[in-house]
């Protein structure tokens, strides 16, 4: 139990992304509410974010720029930092994308919960065709 | 200057169609244009496809290798043409072009507007070169990307009608799909973190020296790909997404997500599980009775629900559910007939499903009725379109002389070589649910008194493009030969890593 107490509290950043990653996909799939699921989509992709940089971490490990002072310096990998920047850029998109459907929704149905609209697809619908 | 053209070729087949898609909106209005450059890319592509697929065969399936911007492999990006990357990319370019010749000039009673219209084919040209780009990539990072720009441009084409419903559509598969990427990603994650590599020929290679140390991160990396790519290509209980989206969409974006794109997110989970984890892991952790598993109720479950749809495009999509599952039962299938049947499989289903949604479409459009009860007699008024969803349901049944049978017959093979029977059974019985809910659909159309109104069929590039795909249908069935070579060696390519 201590050690797993222990390896748990050596490994947090595992643990962050992995609580993260619960309550993201929780969100997702229990709430009815446009906008929550769409936290809860950004929350699942902070967790994977969080996952790909404390992967790459290394304690006491120096910014990955060249010192010839010192050549014996640990260097953290900067590789997963900036995959990270490209997952930033596709997760805003994947936002920026989901709002403007949102507002087209709440134009169409005046509501932004998921229940309502599947409530109300038909007489929609039918407004639309007349 | 061969050599120039040879050598650039994979980047080419991605670039091209990104570029065109990016630079169409600068000549939104005028419509013609538009069209006529999305086809001659097409048609650009499809001749890189056939040039790079010569090149492969001539070379027995040496693949082509190209370092972006000259940093060679550990450290740069690698692009690899193979013979499963040739197939894939013939798929694409020979099942876009038809598409793009139907939607010419029919787009905007279904879309709108000419600016609405152009920002279709954008999408339509961001789709085709992110699924080029799965075909030939060979980094595990880059697949995530490219997954994540065809979800977004299928998600702006099931959205592009001007409807709330398609709008209530795109948003349930834009949280699910970006639901699915986000596991993909971390499934590459713990690739990642255990290998340090992202070229997927150096991680299988650290994979294969460090699995014993770390099951428990390979179990979690198998889930999370297994389940981001499932929730991705619609596996039965993941498919929630795949009815709305694939029928809302107009009927040429319905087409090219039911034949291309779900097509994609699966050619990269053979890359995945057969280029990095290789035979001997997804043995070892028995992923290939999953996926075996997963397949057969994925068949067995999708024909039922389809079998209970109404309206024509829902059947078709929920059909889409049901042909999945033998692509994926093909996936469990782990030796050389198995793997090149359920690639076969994949091909003739990306093509008869094309043909049934833009016949369907056709259909719908000329006579304003989406639910099948309400279509009887349009075969004998709109012969060429009736004839062209006939050979398409033909095909999609496994028919002998059309192109689902000898997929068909392939996967039988391979499980009768993997001394499985269950397989089988479940092939035979979900070609026979099947004709059970496609056939009903011939019959009204051909066998029931037709009412006294104009339906007509559609206009000329229309019906070349059913009748190029139809074609299509029937030579895959008659003279297989080329594509079953390629096909073979491809599941070769993926059987020999590790």
């Amino acid at each position: 139990m201590k050690m797993l107490l222990q390896k748990l509290i050596i490994n947090y950043p595992y643990v962050a992304a992995a609580i993260l990653f619960a309550i993201g996909v929780l969100t997702v799939l229990t709430r009815s509410n446009l906008f929550k699921k769409l936290l809860g989509i950004n929350i699942m992709e902070s967790a994977i974010f969080v996952l790909f940089i404390g992967g790459s971490y290394i304690r006491g490990g120096a910014v990955p720029i060249l010192n010839k002072n010192n050549p014996g310096t640990l260097y953290i990998n900067p590789l997963p930092s900036a995959l990270m920047l490209t997952g930033i850029v596709v997760s805003v998109s994947v936002t920026a994308f989901a709002l403007a459907l949102i507002v087209r929704l709440y134009k169409a149905y005046g509501t932004t919960n998921l229940q309502r609209i599947e409530e109300m697809r038909n007489e929609v619908k039918d407004k639309c065709q007349q | 200057m061969p050599a120039v053209i040879t050598a650039n070729l994979p980047v080419f087949v991605v670039i091209a169609p990104l570029f065109v898609g990016f630079v169409l909106p600068t000549f939104a209005r005028k419509m013609r244009l538009v069209e006529n450059l999305v086809i001659f890319i097409e048609v650009l592509m499809l001749a890189g496809a056939v040039y790079l697929t010569s090149i492969i065969l001539a070379q027995e399936g040496n693949p082509i290798i190209y370092s972006l911007g000259g940093w060679p492999a550990p450290w740069g990006i690698e692009l690899e043409a193979g013979s499963l990357s040739a197939f894939f990319l013939l798929i694409i370019a020979g099942i876009s072009l038809p598409i793009a010749l139907f939607a010419r000039g029919n787009l905007t009673e279904e879309v709108g507007n000419k600016e609405r219209v152009a920002r279709f084919y954008v999408l339509y040209l961001l789709l085709v070169g992110a699924l080029a780009g799965i075909a030939v990539t060979n980094d595990l990072f880059n697949v995530f990307v490219l997954v994540e720009v065809a979800t977004l441009s299928c998600c702006g084409l099931v959205s592009a009608r001007n409807q709330p419903w398609a709008a209530k559509a795109a948003f349930t598969y834009l949280i699910l799909a970006t639901l699915g990427s986000t596991l993909v990603m971390g499934g590459i994650g713990f690739i990642y973190i255990i290998t340090g590599h992202l070229n997927m020929g150096f991680a299988s290679q650290e994979l294969g020296r460090i699995w014993q140390d770390n099951p428990n991160v390979i179990w979690m990396a198998f889930s999370f790909l297994l389940v981001g790519f499932g929730v991705k290509s619609a596996l039965f209980p993941l498919h929630v997404w795949l009815p709305d989206a694939h029928s809302t969409a107009p009927s040429p974006a319905s087409a090219i997500l039911s034949g291309l794109a779900i097509k994609g997110y699966m050619i990269c989970l053979f890359k995945i599980l057969y280029k990095i984890f290789g035979f001997t892991l997804m043995q070892e952790f028995s992923v290939h009775r999953i996926l075996l598993l997963a397949g057969m109720v994925a068949i067995i479950a999708g024909s039922i629900l389809a079998l209970s749809q109404d309206e024509l495009k829902r059947r078709l999509a929920f059909s889409t559910v049901s042909q999945v599952g033998y692509i994926f039962l093909g996936l469990g299938i782990m030796n050389v007939k198995g793997l090149s049947g359920t690639l076969f499989y994949l091909a003739s289903h990306a093509v008869c499903k094309s043909i049934l949604f833009l016949a369907a479409g056709a259909m719908i459009a000329a006579s304003g009725k989406h639910n099948i009860s309400e279509l009887a007699g349009i075969g004998r008024k709109m012969p060429i379109t009736m004839a062209a969803f006939t050979i398409g349901s033909l095909g999609l049944v496994g028919v002998p002389l059309f192109s689902g049978f000898v997929g068909k017959w392939y996967l039988i093979l391979g499980s009768l070589e993997a001394k499985d029977i269950l397989p089988i059974i479940v092939i035979i019985m979900g070609s026979v649910l099947c004709a059970a809910y496609l056939f009903p659909v011939i019959r009204i159309a051909y066998f029931e008194p037709a009412p006294a109104e104009a339906w007509q069929d559609p206009g000329l590039s229309q019906k070349i493009a059913l009748i190029l795909l139809a074609a299509a249908v029937v030579i895959l069935g008659v003279l297989p030969g080329i594509f079953l070579k390629l096909a073979g060696m491809a599941a070769a390519e993926l059987l020999v890593f590790n």
